[in-house]
């Protein structure tokens, strides 16, 4: 290619990436300059910049509409569904990837299963399970459906991790009088922390974002999650725009911030899934 | 890395007592009483009113919890079924008490346990009794009438005045329109928002009871050219909604009635209360959808809006018949109009407010709102298929006759005269 | 205690957490999913065994097969737009990225914020730009002089499911861009110089060189589309709303699932027999189609590979 044709190509490649980017940007940047504004201001100046930058609308949204106890309940949920899912699919994995036993194979094909169920599907069943459970209507519906459905992906990447490890580690340990549990928690799993650490960001984004079993499961407004608070919030604000947009951007500043801070890890984590295979 | 252990142990330990703690503190509360409804627009009011009754009755906390009406009876539904509901529930009239009635997760009432109901009409009590074993479910709270508002300042910079045929109220809009204005705030993206545009307009043109009557009996269906011809109606108003009306939902037509950008709402009396304390600079009024000729009274669509109930599980019955009671007393029925602008149906309520005695007095000619009150017994209810057919009808992919035969083939499901 | 017992034991308390919290959550519910649709129901209530009648009813009672129907073919076009836009703009956008140009690496971190972003936070976001009276977009598209544009979005039956893809889209680009990102740069070196450098333009190195070898990335993304447009819920949900408008231009098996099972907008009524046999279905559907298409797509790329 010439010169000319590269540099011209060179540019015709910039002009698409940036009209993408913009077109990224564009919406969250003006949702959250809509933010500062009133409803008034919102109509009739819908691109430019706040003429008074109006924290006022976020305090409101965070006292009045109980955007504080959303994120709280939230912040519970995702924290604990997260450790307990990563606890228990490292011991699974641990096992299956390290012990030899009739069945293994079988055991591994079947939390794998998992990853093909749509889960969702089944919410029927478990209503009436966690109403029988007595369990309706609290954080711990959403904590227990989130941690069994994250059990699959995280066997699933952290069984291959611990396949890698040199095979003699554990046997070496082992005649040194190490007990399993010295093994697992001292020798194994400080070497698949990578692993872990995707493991982890895979499932926070998705639990935390979550919806539908929040919409089912949680009546009590006091124990709604973010996104599930965001459509009370909605239904009770729907007239002020300010208070939407207000809203809107305090629910999504947390991920972004988080995002931004360690995009490296997130883009990892969340197309782990996807290139592992 | 063990400290790391141990810290996520604490902290998984720390969660579950967290969540478990509310529980065991709840215990050495007073009785605190759930009040489920769909009135999010209300709260204030229901809030002023509960303290009330708090004051009068120490040992009883009673917290109003509203939810999207979208949402409502999907939540009510699947919280009841859960034995999760609340202890005092906003319930619906008709079809919508029936769903919750028969499968017994409401108490039943009877004059004994609330005496405050022998004072009540036989008609209003109607719309509480189950069908299925004719008992009384809850204490009738609204009756609510479809109506036209409109917005008297606009009004008078055209010098329009109260259209009396259709054809005057026709060309009303057309002046608006040519003048600029939006005559219509209506808008079609929410289908229930049509359905009761439907119920404004339409039972001029079907004959109003006599088709209701005709209707409910099996003696004709909603192929009937009447009503199909009523319906067609609706399409005369297209030109006078606002642009891109079929993506207006009903956030965005409340908006516009309040901003004094469109001239007129079709909505429900439960809109009054809601409009004054939105925009106290709002000089509206109403009328109703005007009939065909001069000189004939028009119809209007009214209906029981629900009633207040107790779940059948409650654990506080007592506390929930007590606040119950309260709510069939005049005090609170005159609270209730005053506050919200509502037309109670608590017997000796005096209504002050111009507009809602204007809707009174329209209710002289008052027909049954025709699908919420004989078509919503069981599904498909007659409302979701009209919901959906309408909004094919106003964006122009079907016809009125096509409208009214999907109706009465859903309907065929679980009504024997339309097969 | 004998070496094996002890060992026996180990591995149970290994596995038997996981295994209990996955077998209770996940595989008693589904299981249950697909017995209840054989069951007749009153509410919530089950009443007796009433083998395919729920399948029959759905199938045969006004407006069931109507609703299926129009249901189904709505996520088949979902999926289509999904992956010609989606899709496809993700495969352009990588190819470019691929080339190193300058900003690359905050062109990534851009492009795959809204990923992050929860469907619930980008529905209503969008739901208040597509306003047709006080949304931006037509704002955006009457100041640009696209009056004609500037149209009601999501009201006309006619343009709502596709408007709703393409928000869909827009949420969700970063993330066949990366891996397809992923894909291009996994491809060795040595194969691209060759090629190159025996003369062939960059059509004929795409074509056959990098194509081929990205078919394990176009696997993945395949299936995942496919599963997740059949399984969409959340944005028309938040969006339209639970029926589906307008006149069901938006329903999907997704919200005619969640309506029969917990109710409609004007009414509680449940029905949890028809409710189920969708959910069977809609199992049938998923679990056939990824299991076809994944044995299709893997065996090209062994062929290939």
């Amino acid at each position: 290619m010439t010169r000319s044709a590269t540099r011209g190509a060179g540019t015709l490649v910039q002009a698409i990436l940036l009209a993408n980017a913009a077109l990224v940007l564009a919406p969250m940047v003006i949702m959250g300059l809509s933010a500062f504004k009133t409803t008034r201001e919102i109509f009739q100046n819908p691109f430019g910049l706040p003429a008074v930058w109006r924290f006022e609308n976020f305090n409101r949204v965070w006292v009045e509409a109980r955007f504080g106890q959303y994120f709280q309940n939230s912040v519970i949920v995702t924290a604990v569904s997260v450790a307990i899912l990563v606890v228990l699919g490292a011991m699974a994995s641990y096992a299956l990837g390290r012990f030899r036993f009739r069945g293994n194979d079988l055991l591994y094909v079947y939390f794998l299963s998992g990853l093909m169920l749509p889960i969702r599907l089944a919410i029927i069943p478990l209503f009436i399970l966690m109403r029988d459970l007595n369990l309706l209507d609290t954080l711990w519906s959403l904590i227990l459906i989130y941690a069994a459905s994250g059990l699959p992906s995280a066997i699933f990447i952290l069984t291959g991790f611990f396949r890698t490890l040199p095979a003699d580690l554990d046997n070496a340990a082992r005649i040194d009088g190490a007990s399993e549990w010295t093994i697992f928690t001292r020798v194994m799993l400080p070497l698949v922390r990578p692993a872990l650490v995707i493991v982890t960001v895979y499932n926070v984004i998705p639990i935390w974002n979550d919806f539908f079993f929040p919409l089912v499961f949680i009546k009590s407004d006091h124990l709604k999650t973010l996104p599930l608070g965001m459509t009370t919030f909605f239904g009770q604000y729907y007239t002020d725009y300010a208070a939407l947009f207000a809203g809107l951007t305090l629910a999504a500043i947390p991920v972004v911030v988080l995002y931004v801070v360690l995009s490296q890890h997130f883009i990892r984590g969340l197309t782990a899934g996807a290139v592992k295979g | 890395m063990y400290v790391r252990r141990r810290l996520l142990a604490l902290v998984v330990v720390v969660a579950f007592i967290a969540t478990l703690y509310p529980a065991t503190v709840r215990a050495q509360e007073p009785v605190k009483l759930t009040f489920w409804s769909w009135r999010t627009e209300d709260k204030w009011a229901y809030d002023r009113m509960i303290r009330v009754f708090q004051t009068r009755n120490p040992g009883i906390k009673v917290e109003f919890i509203p939810f999207r009406q979208v949402e409502y009876n999907t939540i009510l539904s699947s919280g009841l079924t859960a034995g999760k509901g609340p202890d005092i529930i906003h319930l619906r009239a008709y079809g919508g008490l029936e769903t919750f009635a028969a499968p017994g997760f409401l108490a039943p009432l009877d004059f004994d346990k609330v005496p405050e109901l022998r004072r009540f009409s036989l008609q209003t009590i109607a719309g509480a009794r189950s069908r299925k074993d004719g008992k009384i479910y809850g204490v009738p709270f609204a009756t609510q009438t479809l109506v036209i508002y409109y917005n008297k300042k606009i009004f008078a910079q055209h010098n329009l005045s109260i259209p009396k045929t259709w054809d005057e109220w026709l060309s009303t809009m057309k002046t608006l329109k040519d003048k600029g204005v939006t005559p219509i705030a209506n808008g079609g993206k929410e289908g229930w928002t049509l359905e009761i545009l439907s119920g404004v307009i339409a039972p001029n043109f079907y004959g109003g009871s006599t088709f209701y009557e005709a209707v409910t009996r099996g003696q004709t269906n909603f192929r009937d050219p009447t009503y199909t011809g009523a319906l067609a109606k609706m399409l005369e108003l297209r030109p006078y909604m606002p642009q891109g009306f079929m993506g207006v939902d009903y956030a965005t037509m409340q908006q516009l009635f309040l901003n004094e950008q469109a001239a007129m709402f079709i909505g429900g009396s439960w809109e009054i209360g809601f409009f004054k304390a939105q925009n106290k600079n709002l000089d509206f009024g109403v009328f109703a959808s005007p009939a065909v000729r001069a000189g004939d009274v028009p119809w209007v669509s009214s209906f029981a809006d629900g009633n207040y109930g107790i779940n059948a599980k409650t654990p506080h019955m007592d506390a929930a018949l007590k606040f119950i009671r309260f709510t069939a007393t005049q005090e609170f029925g005159q609270m209730f109009t005053d506050l919200l602008a509502q037309a109670s149906p608590v017997p000796g309520v005096v209504i002050k407010d111009p507009v809602l005695q204007q809707v009174q007095a329209m209710n002289r000619k008052a027909t049954p709102y025709i699908m919420l009150v004989g078509f919503r017994w069981q599904a498909p209810t007659g409302s979701t298929l009209l919901q959906s057919a309408l909004q094919g009808m106003l964006a122009g992919g079907m016809t009125p006759a096509q409208v009214g035969d999907e109706i009465t083939r859903g309907l065929s499901a679980w009504v024997e005269a339309f097969r | 205690m004998s070496l094996r017992t002890s060992r026996r034991l180990w591995l149970v308390f290994f596995l038997g957490p996981a295994l209990l919290l996955f077998a209770t959550f996940m595989t008693y519910p589904i299981f249950s999913a697909l017995a209840y649709s054989l069951y007749a129901w009153e509410g919530i209530g089950q009443r007796g065994f009433a083998g395919l009648a729920n399948f029959v009813r759905l199938f045969t009672t006004f407006p069931y097969p109507r609703l299926l129907a129009n249901a189904f073919s709505d996520n088949v076009v979902v999926f289509i737009l999904t992956m010609v836009i989606q899709n496809g703009t993700g495969l352009v956008l990588a190819l470019l990225l691929s080339r190193g140009p300058w900003g690359a690496r905050v062109y990534r971190i851009i492009f795959f914020l809204p990923v992050t972003l929860s469907l619930v936070i980008v529905g209503f976001l969008w739901a208040l730009f597509l306003n047709p009276v006080f949304g931006v977009v037509n704002k955006a598209l009457t100041l640009a002089g696209l009056t004609g544009l500037a149209r009601p979005w999501l009201g006309d039956p006619g343009t709502a499911l596709v408007t709703l893809t393409l928000i869909n889209a827009w949420r969700w680009l970063g993330f066949p861009t990366l891996v397809f990102l992923a894909g291009i740069n996994a491809v060795p070196d040595e194969y691209l110089e060759a090629a190159r450098i025996d003369g062939a333009d960059e059509w004929h190195v795409m074509r056959t060189i990098i194509f081929p070898l990205l078919a394990p990335a176009v696997t993945i993304i395949v299936i995942l589309t496919f599963i997740g447009s059949f399984n969409w819920f959340e944005l028309p949900y938040v969006v339209q709303g639970v029926s589906g408008g307008p006149n069901r231009a938006t329903d999907v098996l997704g919200l005619l699932f969640y309506r029969t099972a917990f109710g409609e907008v004007d009414t509680g009524l449940q029905d949890i027999g028809i409710g189920s046999a969708i959910a069977v279905l809609m199992f049938l559907v998923l679990v056939t189609v990824s299991t076809v298409g994944a044995v299709f797509l893997r065996r090209r790329e062994v062929e290939v590979g």
